[in-house]
């Protein structure tokens, strides 16, 4: 049975706090001038009137992670030889995470279709993954860099969530949308929320009745993959790109990563951190020979597997959730939709064959 | 799903290290877990991640076959942290082993055909795999043919075998090097020259090749001018990688993850990968 | 801008003999331009020049050389196209400079902090002393100067120090709307733990995806840089507040006396970290002790790229 439940805007920080008691919350606050998930702290205001400065990927995905904590040791026997002993270090506890957008939260199935998937299921990312619930906020009223809905999503979508939160008037309409979302809404501060499904049905019609009109992005993985050689075109398109990371670690569904042991004296930590395909040392070999030697074959990585290869192996998913974080972030304004609408209307010029020469 | 550690290596010890050329040593290790040791299974051209606690890891082919089972052979070309770092350990040393990962040779498809190994350098270790374990299986295939090159000959890994390899009379070997060098005595020439010179047979064969980008963009050409077709032609190819599991990003060429879909792939593949080796 | 249209005729002049010139144009939202790479006459027309034209185009620089480039600076820009030049960094006769007058640029979220949420602008006027905003409920009226970036407020030198085609009038030397350094001051007359707080709280959000050094125009380590290097192994990869510190240490040390503060590390940064400061002290204790500023003279050597036995400020040997 579908459950409604109301919460008073003013009883939202005392229910965090009942939350708080069993599970890690996080909640989006004021750092600076910019917003960021953290640790809820009912001294700090919540700060959910627009969509945090980064999403709270970090929550399943830590910028950081022990994957193994390993030791050396002197071999009794042999005093000359080093041992050493490697212990994986899974993640534990519960998590909730309240604030994030539809968008934000939709990341995460771009993860788990490779993250979950049965050849190589990671266990670090399916520990967290399972152990966190998602109470999304819907959006009401898009940005100028918002694009959900060119990405089959929408503002009121909760893919991937557990709980939708709709602000109505004087507080949040929470409907559960999982097992582990209804078993969330038990605290007996929430109030039966039937009679204000309506007022929350009504403010889904209203965010949707602001989104513009959306392009047709199906051809995108055929055209994508069409441009691949015409490196002019990522040449211009990466111009003015500084090949920075921001793009990637602010994007919710962006998820490589490096691996690097860590020590300090006898002991030390097999860590994973972000890593971000714009970084020229990313796919460096140690030859020296780089298969993405400058910042346009990178961000034709980036571009490419967002909107080409990743829709190609998963169901035509596009793998970006249109938050626009990467246009809204960039240090020099690089606009994701003006790249991949570019590589749609691309025409080659005639007689421009593809020469392929491998 | 399954809950196996994706990321936890194996901890084996180094029982031999056998210094092959001037940059290039080859490591035999142990699993130190019996079980796992005696349950390790793998197929020929599937590669592992060698790991050196505080350093790090990185990808090399397991090129011992998999019909012989005393020990996981690894050969390792010292080019950046990791492999320097490999260099120095000693039999006794501690590892890590996450293996094994990709796929293999198709040599199963390749019963009853004629074989044509064509490999340059460090390439030499994927195709070893391969090699030794047709020998132990002669009578499934037909004509063997190696054609191995280096630069010269102290660059010429596993001396110690090729010696044995020409004594056989089911497997004709060739062995080049880049220039003249006092006491050679046997081909000069780069590899797709003294490939067009042998001009081996098309004709139910298959081609399995692997060595440095430049040797194999000529021997590519050199193959096609003798009439392989690009199915005939089987590779293994090397990217940098880290998790080893398709997930973190580096390998993929387009759609395909060096990793998970590779190392090996026919020429006919790679022809429908995007070009960005 | 008046002189906009000069600059696209001298422009339209130099690009035959040019691979591209760097300006800027408009972006997402009118709140914003980005820069823009021109390469075809048609390109020519869409180069906007305002307050808005925040970036650094001489970052660009180094990665375009071995090409002929036009690039057009603002008074700070200049300078670093200064210093790149005095490091060897960029050819001269590869560059060709455009200046103009630079009545100063806005800071992103000073504007931001004014409007309350910047996220939905429609338009977006700038006059002599306003900026007028309109969003999707409410006009917002803002006085120029004070959403000026604090460059600018400090700012003397507006021209181009050099150029090859200047448009516009020169102002000449401007009475600054602030003293140098004085937040910097301010900040420094804090104890040491409580400074050593605030950065271990700022930098705690840095997320290390290196923006402040990639829009650096004098960070040109590139694939050497401390922050990954694992051979010296100077960083951890961990997410740990000390080594994000650490990094900004060596960044800051790196720059003294190079940095022009143009301010393109913080302008950059994703959440908003006031690294810029850090650059500021290193440059403050290079004035006093060198009396040397960066980017003015192209003839100068950086002080700490040269070496003199005895320095005249500097008493290694106190005892």
């Amino acid at each position: 049975m579908e459950l409604v439940k109301y919460l008073k805007s003013a009883d939202l920080k005392s229910w965090l706090q009942e939350l708080a008691r069993e599970n890690r919350v996080f909640a989006p606050r004021n750092e600076g001038d910019s917003v960021i998930f953290a640790p809820f702290d009912p001294e700090q205001e919540i700060a959910i009137v627009h969509p945090a400065t980064l999403p709270p990927k970090k929550t399943v995905f830590p910028q950081s992670e022990k994957l193994v904590d390993f030791t050396y040791s002197k071999d009794p026997e042999n005093l000359s030889r080093i041992m050493i002993d490697g212990k994986e270090v899974l993640p534990e506890g519960t998590a909730v995470v309240f604030g994030g957008r539809p968008c934000d939260v939709r990341g995460f199935t771009m993860f788990d279709r490779v993250y979950l998937a049965e050849k190589s299921t990671d266990i670090y990312y399916q520990a967290r993954r399972e152990n966190t619930t998602f109470i999304t906020l819907a959006c009401e009223k898009p940005e100028t860099t918002c694009f959900c809905h060119w990405v089959d999503s929408g503002p009121t979508d909760a893919t991937g969530s557990d709980v939708l939160a709709t602000v109505v008037d004087g507080g949040y309409v929470l409907e559960a949308l999982s097992d582990k979302g209804s078993k969330l809404l038990t605290s007996t501060l929430l109030e039966n929320g039937e009679s204000r499904k309506d007022e929350a049905r009504k403010a889904h019609e209203k965010a949707a009745e602001l989104l513009q009109d959306a392009p047709d992005l199906s051809g995108a993985p055929k055209k994508v993959l069409q441009v691949f050689d015409t490196m002019e075109f990522w040449e211009e398109a990466a111009a003015k790109c500084l090949s920075c990371g921001a793009c990637a670690y602010l994007c919710p569904s962006c998820y490589c990563f490096n691996i690097t042991d860590e020590t300090i004296g006898m002991k030390g930590t097999r860590i994973r951190s972000w890593d971000n395909c714009m970084s020229a040392q990313f796919t460096m070999e140690a030859s020296g020979h780089n298969p993405r030697p400058t910042k346009a074959h990178r961000l034709r990585n980036r571009v490419g597997h967002k909107f080409s290869y990743y829709p190609d192996i998963h169901d035509g998913v596009i793998s970006c959730c249109g938050c626009g974080r990467c246009i809204k972030s960039c240090p020099v304004g690089t606009d994701i939709r003006e790249i991949v609408l570019q590589a749609i209307e691309y025409e080659p010029a005639v007689g421009e064959e593809q020469a392929d020469e491998q | 799903m399954n809950n196996k550690n994706l990321y936890l290596p194996e901890m084996a010890t180094i029982n031999e290290v056998i210094e092959e050329t001037a940059n290039i040593m080859t490591f035999r290790v142990i699993l130190n877990n019996p079980d796992a040791m005696e349950n390790f299974s793998f197929e020929p051209g599937q590669v592992g991640q060698l790991s050196s606690f505080g350093t790090g890891e990185a990808t090399f082919v397991i090129n011992s076959p998999p019909t012989r089972k005393e020990y996981l052979q690894f050969s390792v070309m010292r080019a950046g942290e990791v492999t320097s770092k490999l260099h120095s350990l000693k039999p006794g040393d501690q590892v890590g082993v996450r293996a094994p990962l990709g796929n293999y040779f198709p040599y199963e498809d390749m019963k009853g055909k004629d074989i044509l190994f064509i490999g340059g350098g460090i390439g030499m270790a994927p195709l070893r795999t391969l090699l030794l374990y047709m020998l132990d299986n002669r009578k499934d295939y037909g004509k063997i043919t190696l054609l191995y090159g280096a630069r010269s000959p102290v660059d010429m890994a596993f001396n110690y075998e090729v010696s044995s390899w020409l004594e056989r009379d089911d497997l004709e070997t060739h062995l080049t090097i880049d220039a003249e060098f006092e006491g050679w005595p046997h081909t000069v020439g780069l590899i797709p020259n003294v490939l067009l010179d042998i001009a081996p047979s098309p004709e139910n064969c298959v081609a399995v090749t692997c060595g440095p980008p430049i040797m194999i963009k000529f021997t590519l050409q050199a193959l096609e001018k003798l009439g392989f077709t690009d199915e005939q032609i089987v590779t293994t190819l090397e990217k940098r990688m880290k998790c080893g599991v398709g997930l973190c990003g580096r390998c993929n060429i387009g759609t395909s993850y060096v990793c998970m879909d590779g190392p090996v792939f026919t020429y006919a593949q790679l022809k429908e990968l995007p070009n960005e080796l | 801008m008046k002189f906009q249209e000069e600059l696209k005729d001298s422009i339209r002049k130099a690009l035959p003999d040019l691979d591209v010139v760097l300006g800027w144009c408009g972006s997402f939202d009118p709140l914003h331009a980005t820069p823009h790479f021109i390469r075809r006459e048609e390109d020519i027309d869409k180069l906007e020049i305002s307050p808005l034209s925040v970036h650094n185009l001489a970052t660009y620089l180094p990665g375009l050389r071995g090409k002929k480039v036009g690039i057009v600076v603002k008074g700070c820009d200049s300078r670093s196209v200064v210093e790149l030049l005095q490091e060897n960094l960029i050819n001269r006769e590869d560059i060709t400079i455009f200046g103009f007058p630079c009545t100063g640029v806005v800071d992103q979220a000073k504007i931001k902090k004014a409007l309350g949420h910047a996220g939905n602008v429609r338009t977006c006027d700038i006059s002599d002393s306003a900026i007028v905003i309109q969003t999707e409920d409410k006009a917002h009226s803002l006085t120029l100067t004070q959403m000026l970036a604090d460059k600018c407020r400090t700012c003397r030198y507006p021209d181009a120090i050099i150029s090859d085609y200047f448009v516009g009038d020169k102002i000449g030397e401007p009475a600054p709307l602030e003293t140098d350094y004085a937040a910097l001051e301010a900040f420094e007359s804090l104890s040491v733990p409580e400074r050593f707080g605030y950065w271990l709280k700022e930098l705690d959000r840095c997320i290390r995806c290196y923006a402040c050094r990639s829009a650096c125009p004098l960070c040109v380590c590139r694939d050497h840089c401390a922050a990954e290097s694992r051979d010296p192994h100077w960083l951890s990869q961990e997410n740990n507040v000390r080594d994000k510190v650490m990094f900004q240490v060596i960044h800051a040390y790196h720059m003294a006396g190079r940095c022009t503060e143009c301010g393109e590390c913080q302008r950059a940064c994703p959440v908003d970290i006031p690294v810029l400061m850090l650059k500021q002290k290193m440059n403050r204790e290079i004035r006093d002790i060198f009396q040397y500023e960066a980017g003015v003279d192209p003839e100068a050597t950086p002080p700490l790229l040269s070496f003199n036995m005895e320095e005249e400020n500097i008493t290694e040997k106190e005892w």
